[in-house]
């Protein structure tokens, strides 16, 4: 952006640095907004705005929203034993993962503590499984570097997707990936958890009732 | 006539195999000569060419070509002037598939030869393999050709539900082909159109009807198209009345 110029190109008219001054201010405020100070992720606030955004353009275009929900294993352990300066760098480290290994589209956002939210646009559940699977092997592969300790990560997934057609508030598909993290942990942690029959059955393919509507009359 | 800079691409898809796509995109590109148009035709079947039998031309390089590097131009055939073919292979699977660095090659070849053509129509192959889907997404406009029968409605429907949902592609144009009048044409568009509006909110168009016409397989025997065997057919009279609204 250019650096604003006097109308009247006085040498020394105080404007400029002013506007400059007051342009920078504006983008700290909007980065406060929306960013996790920490991870430097999207914030909770963002998350569910930038949700709303894509489950509507998923209405208006048919294409599905995918969503992950993260949440990192025993970290409660990693505050207690390592303390909380530490379990900070887990939470940069694992962010920067998110950061790499995902789409310029993708939205990462930090929902909370040590839970991520992963919104995915045009991306159908079985896309977003793979993203999942991806980022859950990178989380258990890379070690995480402390101030004095050197420990491996792993977290359990929920993996979803929002579908043309579906009756569904921002809250409420939140809290269905949520209950697939959940699963993950209830399995033994470190998977992904998704719904298997919508995965098996694409968005793509033709229902009954769609089919039987195509024979019911023919129109002279 | 005005010249375009940059051609229309139209894509000729139906999802069931056998319903007419080949004929029709071969008499509907060669109407459009006949109207005063560049025409190029692209045999989208990649594995097992249709195009070239079609039109009873021997050919010398296909898309293949193309696709390992050579110049798109050299494997141009011209039946007739104004009117180019990109021929497809016959009996090599691994055509089928494009992968990602193909379809950049196709794709940048493609817009340097569109200003050459004011048409380019894509003849896709069946069903909704990786070749198809990309020739679709490429494409200006998607013409959806179907007959009467339950299995090719179906699957004209399953082809735009996966064109729309993977694509967010809403409109589509309609050929009904082999009817036994535009009346059955027509009952047959308005419901379809009344299901996909309904599911998919889609937007579909009726292009016209073709009606069922011996001369048509008459014509595919011999190798010469219907539009030139008999110009005055029920088959080829409504081709160009199709071409007259492409």
């Amino acid at each position: 952006m250019k650096y604003p110029q006097c109308p009247h190109d006085h040498p020394d008219c105080p404007l400029p640095a002013d506007l400059e001054r007051l342009r920078r201010e504006r983008e700290t405020l909007r980065d406060l907004v929306s960013v996790d100070e920490l991870t430097g992720l999207f914030n909770f606030r963002f998350l569910k705005s930038a949700l709303e955004r894509e489950m509507e353009r998923t209405r208006r275009t048919g294409l599905s929203t995918g969503l992950v929900m993260v949440d990192l294993d025993h970290f409660k352990q990693v505050n207690d034993v390592y303390g909380h300066e530490n379990g900070n760098l887990a939470l940069q480290a694992a962010a920067g993962i998110w950061k790499n290994h995902l789409r310029k589209i993708d939205i990462p956002c930090r929902y909370g503590g040590e839970e991520f939210v992963i919104i995915l646009p045009n991306t159908g559940i079985r896309d977003a499984i793979q993203v999942a699977e991806r980022l859950r092997q990178e989380l258990a592969a890379v070690p995480v570097e402390l101030e004095t300790e050197t420990i491996r990560l792993t977290a359990s997934f929920g993996v979803d997707e929002y579908r043309e057609g579906e009756s569904l508030t921002v809250e409420a598909f939140i809290h269905r990936v949520d209950m697939f993290v959940l699963a993950a942990k209830n399995e033994g942690r470190n998977r992904a958890c998704y719904d298997p029959a919508r995965a098996a059955r694409p968005a793509t393919e033709v229902t009954a009732e769609e089919r039987a509507s195509l024979f019911l009359k023919r129109k002279p | 006539m005005n010249r375009l800079l940059t051609a229309k691409t139209i894509c000729i898809t139906s999802g069931k195999g056998g319903v007419g796509k080949t004929s029709f995109a071969v008499n509907l590109s060669m109407s459009l000569v006949a109207k005063g148009h560049r025409v190029l035709l692209i045999d989208g079947d990649l594995g097992l060419a249709n195009v070239d039998l079609l039109l009873g031309i021997s050919v010398q390089k296909t898309i293949r070509d193309v696709m390992e590097g050579g110049a798109l131009m050299e494997s141009i055939c011209f039946p007739s002037e104004n009117f180019g073919v990109l021929p497809a292979t016959s009996g090599i699977p691994e055509m089928v598939d494009l992968g990602p660095e193909e379809q950049g090659r196709i794709g940048t070849y493609l817009r340097a030869v569109a200003e050459s053509f004011d048409y380019v129509l894509i003849d896709t192959a069946a069903g909704i393999g990786t070749s198809v889907l990309w020739f679709t997404s490429i494409a200006d406009e998607v013409v959806i050709l179907l007959t009467p029968d339950p299995t090719s409605i179906t699957d004209a429907y399953a082809m735009m539900k996966v064109l729309a949902q993977k694509y967010g592609r809403k409109t589509f144009r309609l050929v009904l082909n082999n009817v036994t009048d535009v009346r059955e044409g027509l009952g047959v568009f308005n419901n379809l159109r009344d299901v996909a509006e309904r599911f998919l909110k889609l937007d579909l168009h009726f292009l016209g009807a073709i009606p069922h016409d011996t001369d048509v397989s008459q014509a595919i025997r011999e190798q010469v198209p219907f539009l030139k065997r008999t110009p005055d057919g029920e088959a080829a009279r409504a081709i160009q009345v199709i071409a007259e609204q492409v």
